[in-house]
């Protein structure tokens, strides 16, 4: 049988949200979908991290987990009992831009189980032994990742290209050092400032039957009457390119990150960028995968990531590599991300990616969840419903220069940093030979 | 006991192709994509001894290239119109998939039928296919604070000889041994129409869906495949097998294994509610004590892995906090275990998992390729895709009683094995 053609993609725009105000300032924004029966919702809170007082940097982490703790109405354990006898589940996390509880639940089982949700974010009790004990399993968690490679290599790799006294560049959930400060009157401090009704958003998604998600809200946030101030975001830059060697004695692979601080969404370059970012190494035949891992077996996978804030970003490309062959693999790879002369990104290239990107927005956004979380993601970002839709046809509107140039702008291969968690011993030669000045560092146990 | 609304069932259409191949088709256009999944009724549990991995290498091979595509053009062309696709390998089965704007469709299936029809297997797709899956292996399983976990659970649980007996990783060595031979004899003797269910869900008419199946896989012939042993269950283990692991790890932690049935029988749902009550979540009652009451540990849960061939496997674990052994934390679980043997779940408990399971089932359901998924997953391992419209059924109707009795007769500590990890000095 010969290759059946593909009929283009029937055109689907990401829909628009109803946009209803609370009395007490509340935004809301519901997408009714028919058939998505669990109903996925999610409040984002304008908190940047930056605004943590300096000593105690993650209590908003800290808050987050003890939100589910008890609440006025549900004191101790019977909250999370209560919650759960409903199906429902909540979770909570800060970015740098934002803090988020999500929420899940059953569609018909929403009226009953949203008061609860409430009263995580209005009312949580935030009782002095559940703070202590947050404290200490944040404190056991920060040695969990340590331990852990890849998560070693993403901290140390923020830490070196987002410039030094930045929040963006320490950990969201805080250090060693500034979580065990953490007391309860921090985090009461943090809720009381910063949890109100005008700096927050509620997102929601599902079937919503013939019940009115509007009034359901209402009815269960609309006596939240807090008055907060609005704390400015940080618009952190780069540092200049380090070349950092975190030595695991005897690993069998070495966990690398090279890349560099980079753009946001409201950059010019933005849409440009995703695209080559894609044909470098997005997708499984990128240039960097497809010799990496498909022709020298050095790695089980290679991607380059833009991971956007709502300003600047990340971007930089990952991958693990076993020890022998690691510093070979850098020096191939810094190669592989040249764009200049006749490696520029060409036509069809580009056309693969287009249809790539454009093309998983629906896959992405057909659940309840899906929905919620793209919606989520641009509130947080600070920008409207519609930057999806205005953003698919900016992707089509690139050409392949355009790719090329911000390729070339943001990822100049002698001038970006270069994070490796691996055995030292064995790779610090191969590296240094390569033209990196490193710094070797060695984690205290 | 707690309201229990009704479910969503979904309408199931099917057929069986001349050569064997079950399709299922779930239609459901309320988004223009649809979710094309594949299972093929081949696990670790059919490799040989001496050839673990082969399954899973096998996997990775389906991606190289056939008659009429390149090496990696399989996800590339998925890609490049706007879908995802994927595949992953488990003790019972290979799973293979795409999701796809609805005028893909015909793309989708054409792949699947082109590398089933003519795998392009060549020395050196199998070579580099090997140190790709040995680099997978290093980066999930050896160089990760207990990513060997899987690896000593199941040689606790199973003996070496048994289909369960390794992981589906495989080990280094037979990886490294693995021939051309061996991944055609596997190819030969597993990938046939008739040993794979095809599940279609999303935006494709019955009729419509039914017919271009049988345009991309119709021509393929029918094959003998592997027969295979019956499945014999296995007893409780006796005599508390141990092993204790000095690893890089940055806590001590303790394991504990019980052999369960097979999956989806009701004494395995049983006392998968048990293993809930016990350690699903917040409110679980080893939460409570080992990490809220006790505050010994940074983690605890307990959970089930349903297997079909005869013998599951059930967990409970926890991670230490500075200052608290091994030791105390088994003491502790084994503690929680006996008293909830003795006194069985309260019905407020049952109901915090029943009500639980439906939001983690209905979430499996609300995505395409998750739906596809279990609808494959119920035609080959239990024989009906209609299962997963009566499973939350299934679910709600245990009772209190039937899952302090399969706690009894499943969960004794004297049938664990247990597994340490003690944090290796430097």
């Amino acid at each position: 049988m010969k290759r059946p053609e593909v009929s283009p993609p029937q055109p689907w725009t990401f829909p628009a949200p109803r946009s209803e105000r609370l009395d007490n300032g509340l935004l809301v924004h519901t997408f009714h979908r028919p058939g998505q029966h669990l109903i996925d919702a999610t409040m984002v809170i304008d908190l940047p991290l930056a605004a943590e007082p300096a000593g105690v940097e993650g209590v908003s982490t800290i808050l987050n987990r003890c939100l589910d703790e008890g609440t006025a109405g549900h004191p101790g354990t019977t909250f999370a009992d209560d919650l759960e006898s409903r199906g429902a589940v909540l979770g909570a996390g800060s970015s740098y831009d934002a803090a988020h509880v999500s929420f899940e639940v059953p569609a018909t089982r929403l009226a009953e189980a949203l008061p609860l949700f409430a009263e995580a974010v209005l009312e949580p009790t935030l009782d002095e032994a559940d703070v202590r004990r947050h404290v200490q399993l944040r404190l056991a968690e920060i040695e969990q990742q340590r331990a852990h490679p890849a998560h070693r290599g993403a901290q140390a790799f923020r830490g070196a290209v987002v410039g030094s006294g930045y929040r963006a560049s320490r950990p969201t959930a805080g250090t060693g050092e500034t979580v065990a400060r953490i007391t309860t009157a921090d985090v009461r401090a943090h809720h009381c400032a910063h949890y109100g009704p005008q700096r927050a958003t509620l997102v929601l998604a599902g079937d919503f039957g013939d019940s009115d998600p509007k009034q359901l809200v209402a009815d269960s946030f609309g006596r939240w009457q807090r008055t907060t101030a609005a704390v400015p975001h940080e618009t952190p830059l780069g540092d200049e390119p380090r070349a950092l060697l975190i030595h695991r004695a005897g690993a069998v692979q070495a966990d690398v990150r090279l890349g560099q601080f980079g753009i946001d969404r409201t950059d010019s370059r933005w849409p440009a960028l995703r695209l080559g970012a894609f044909v470098l190494g997005g997708g499984f035949l990128s240039r960097l995968n497809r010799v990496l891992r498909e022709e020298r077996g050095y790695t089980y996978g290679v991607q380059l990531a833009n991971t956007p804030a709502r300003h600047g970003g990340l971007l930089a490309l990952h991958a693990s590599f076993r020890t022998e062959v690691a510093a070979a693999a850098v020096a191939e790879a810094r190669e592989l991300i040249r764009v200049d002369g006749d490696r520029a990104i060409t036509a069809a290239e580009l056309n693969e990616a287009v249809n790539f990107l454009v093309g998983v927005a629906p896959l992405r956004c057909a659940t309840a969840s899906g929905l919620t979380d793209q919606m989520a993601a641009l509130v947080e970002a600070g920008l409207p419903s519609d930057f999806v839709n205005t953003h698919a046809l900016d992707l089509k509107r690139v050409i392949a220069d355009e790719a090329t140039s911000a390729v070339a702008q943001l990822m100049p291969p002698e001038r970006l940093t270069l994070v490796v968690v691996g055995d030292a011993d064995a790779l610090a030669g191969p590296l240094s030979d390569q033209g990196f000045a490193l710094e070797v560092l060695t984690d205290q146990r | 006991m707690a309201h229990m609304p009704a479910v969503v069932r979904y309408s199931l259409h099917e057929s069986t192709l001349d050569n064997g191949l079950r399709v299922i088709i779930n239609p459901d256009d309320t988004v223009p994509v649809v979710a094309v999944n594949l299972w093929y009724d081949v696990g670790s549990r059919d490799e040989s001894p001496g050839r673990t991995g082969l399954a899973h290498l096998f996997e990775h091979l389906m991606f190289e290239g056939s008659a009429q595509t390149s090496a990696g053009e399989h996800l590339a062309a998925i890609q490049g119109v706007g879908g995802s696709a994927n595949a992953t390998t488990w003790f019972d089965r290979t799973n293979y998939f795409e999701t796809v704007p609805t005028g893909a469709l015909d793309l989708a299936l054409w792949l699947e039928a082109e590398r089933l029809g003519t795998l392009d297997l060549t020395q050196h797709n199998l070579d580099n296919q090997r140190d790709v899956v040995m680099e997978e292996k290093r980066q999930r399983y050896d160089n990760v604070p207990y990513g060997d976990v899987l690896i000593h659970l199941v040689e606790l649980a199973f003996p070496v000889e048994h289909p369960y007996g390794h992981p589906t990783i495989g080990s280094m060595d037979d990886l490294a041994s693995a021939t051309l031979a061996d991944a055609q004899r596997f190819f030969s003797t597993h990938y046939a129409p008739n040993n794979a269910v095809l599940t279609l869900v999303g935006d494709v008419r019955p009729d419509d869906g039914f017919r271009r199946v049988a345009r991309a896989f119709g021509q393929l012939p029918k094959a003998p495949t592997a027969v295979r042993a019956p499945a014999v269950p296995l007893p409780p283990l006796t005599g508390t097998p141990r092993r204790r692991v000095s690893a890089a790890v940055p806590a001590d932690a303790v394991y504990l294994i019980w052999r369960l049935p097979t999956r989806d029988t009701p004494a395995f749902d049983a006392v998968e509610v048990a293993l809930a009550v016990l350690g699903d979540g917040q409110t679980s009652r080893l939460h409570r004590r080992l990490v809220r009451t006790d505050l010994i540990a940074e983690g605890a849960g307990a959970s089930a892995t349903g297997l079909i061939g005869g013998t599951s496997i059930g967990f409970a674990n926890a991670r230490a906090l500075p200052g608290a052994t091994t030791e105390r934390l088994e003491a502790a679980i084994v503690e929680e275990v006996e008293r909830f043997i003795a006194e069985g779940p309260t019905e407020a408990e049952v109901d915090r998992v029943k009500a639980q399971y439906e939001r983690e089932w209905l979430g499996e359901l609300a995505r395409f390729d998750t739906r596809a998924d279990l609808f494959s997953c119920y035609a080959t391992l239990h024989g009906d895709p209609d299962a997963v419209n009566r499973r939350l059924d299934e679910v709600r109707a245990l009772s209190v009683d039937d899952i302090g009795r399969a706690a009894a007769a499943l969960l004794a500590p004297e049938n664990r094995a247990v597994l340490e990890y003690r944090r290796a000095t430097a």
